[in-house]
């Protein structure tokens, strides 16, 4: 148990690497494959902490001097879904994720608990995160380990109870989707659209799609939203206008490197995935079984798109006038699409609808990630992640913002 | 040997990092074996329109509406691992030509 402890002590780009060259070789890779692979996986920690580096120290003190200036309590900085993966995976709950979340998976499909195949090992990060912060809470690794189980066994079966509505929507025949973030948000969408069903004017609105689409292109474009909001924050911090387009271009920057830096992650995962995909297939195939993918591959439906690209002036409204709200909402702008893909199919593609109920979703979420994050920043410290001491906190809408990730929070804190 | 223009692909799908990281993976080694050299661009459904003008062809592993008159390959297959060869063939003649 003691070189258990002392590998998970390392921290997260050495254990990674380390947990992940022994598990590659578990599922059959060649020793050659998996060392690069483990390695590029660590390159990919290293990068991913450089750029969280630049967005925290130039995102941070513009976020504490808006607090001075306009009195806008914006200080938790939204890291984005790309950093929120890396410090989930970099816990010690993320290093047992993988395996954990095979065996549930396996365990349910045996017993026929769910006919969904999760292949899509790189979203097991959400489960480790919802561990990491039960971890972090309790203070036990085993009850975060039990909440990731039934995190992703939560998330198998509401990827079986919406793969007949995903598949007919999309057109995606023997596809579910078990995205701990994606399909979080269809228990709360389907009864909001039950209840606008109900009311008169507003059950009759449909938006159209091409027009939103041209209109509000320009919030499909990360490293646009990155540059403006960076300006508009050095504006607000009373920055001259060096400071501005500094930090302008450096917020831009984050919006492009930050994604590039978890593509290493990504690489580096693929041989194992590709392996873990093999071994579930040749046991777990035929019409009975739906295979479990990333929701990323119906994001690009245009009602999913026009939702989305709303949604981003809306939550950054929002988080502007909501009284309680603390989160400075930044990286996960980008993520908005994945909140909403799974919501578009429960209102049969109406965008207005669609728009309605994320609106809910994403205020109601603003609190949760506030809520969550000191929890969230003590995750990350532990990690390794470097954060410049002071005031500032982070969180992220994907997953600090998830409303089943807190509720299995609050239930396990109960323990 | 027949000299060929290098070829540029789109690769595109929704967060322009986690699927399409496989595909464009899975397309190099494909393309490596036949001895061709492409260029890729990797990026997300809604930044298709700005890159669009700079590829041959795309490739996507999501819903695609408009493929800005280029035309485009649907790579699901390769995620799914239903089919992957057909869909590999059909990337590898779309770059010899």
């Amino acid at each position: 148990m003691s070189i258990i402890k002392y590998i998970l002590d390392l921290g997260a780009t050495v254990m990674l690497p380390i947990i992940i060259f022994l598990l590659a070789l578990i599922l059959g890779e060649k020793p050659g494959r998996a060392f690069r692979s483990a390695l590029t996986i660590g390159i990919g920690f290293v990068g991913i902490n450089l750029v969280i580096g630049l967005l925290v120290n130039n995102l941070g003190p513009a976020a504490q001097a808006m607090v001075e200036h306009m009195g806008v309590h914006l200080n938790v900085i939204d890291v984005g879904w790309p950093a929120s993966a890396a410090i989930a995976f970099a816990s010690k709950v993320g290093a047992f994720v993988i395996p954990i979340g095979l065996l549930v998976n396996i365990i349910m499909l045996a017993t026929r608990l769910t006919k969904t195949v999760n292949v899509d090992l790189w979203n097991y990060w959400h489960f480790a995160f919802t561990g990491a912060l039960v971890t972090a809470a309790t203070g036990s690794l085993t009850w975060g380990l039990v909440a990731a189980a039934i995190n992703a066994a939560v998330v198998l079966l509401l990827a079986d109870w919406t793969a007949k509505m995903v598949q007919d929507f999309y057109g995606l025949p023997g596809i579910s989707l078990p995205h701990g973030f994606s399909a979080a948000y269809v228990p709360i969408a389907i009864p909001l659209n039950k209840l606008i069903d109900k009311i008169p004017v507003i059950n009759k609105i449909e938006a159209d799609t091409d027009t939103i689409n041209k209109r509000f292109g320009v919030f499909g474009e990360p490293i646009v939203i990155g540059l403006i909001l960076g300006v508009v924050l050095g504006i607000l911090a009373k920055y001259d206008v060096k400071g501005i387009l500094n930090l302008g271009i450096s917020m831009a920057a984050v919006m492009l490197l930050l994604p590039r830096m978890v593509r290493i992650l990504m690489e580096g995962l693929i041989p194992i995935s590709e392996a873990a995909k093999a071994f579930m297939q040749k046991r777990f195939q035929g019409r009975e079984f739906y295979i479990g993918l990333d929701s990323a591959i119906a994001v690009g439906h245009p009602a999913a798109i026009a939702t989305a690209l709303v949604l981003v002036p809306i939550t950054i409204l929002l988080a502007i006038i909501l009284p309680g709200n603390h989160v400075l909402p930044f990286g996960d702008l980008a993520t908005i699409p994945f909140m909403v893909v799974m919501v578009v199919p429960v209102t049969k593609g109406n965008v207005f609808r669609s728009i309605l109920i994320g609106t809910i979703v994403i205020g109601v979420g603003l609190w949760i990630a506030t809520d969550v994050a000191p929890l969230f920043t003590q995750v990350a410290a532990e990690a390794a992640f470097k954060f410049p001491t002071g005031a500032t906190e982070i969180s992220s809408i994907c997953d600090g913002a998830n409303p089943l990730t807190w509720v299995i929070l609050q239930i396990m804190r109960l323990f | 040997m027949v000299s060929m223009r290098k070829k540029t692909i789109l690769v595109a799908c929704g967060t322009g990092i986690a699927t399409s990281t496989v595909v464009t993976e899975k397309i190099l080694e494909a393309a490596k074996k036949e001895n061709l050299d492409v260029n890729i661009i990797q990026c997300k459904v809604s930044e298709i329109k700005s890159y669009a003008e700079d590829a041959d062809f795309i490739v996507t592993t999501t819903i695609l509406k408009d493929s800005f008159g280029k035309k485009s390959i649907n790579a699901l297959p390769l995620i799914t691992g239903i089919g992957e060869g057909q869909v590999l063939k059909e990337i590898i003649e779309e770059i010899k030509k």
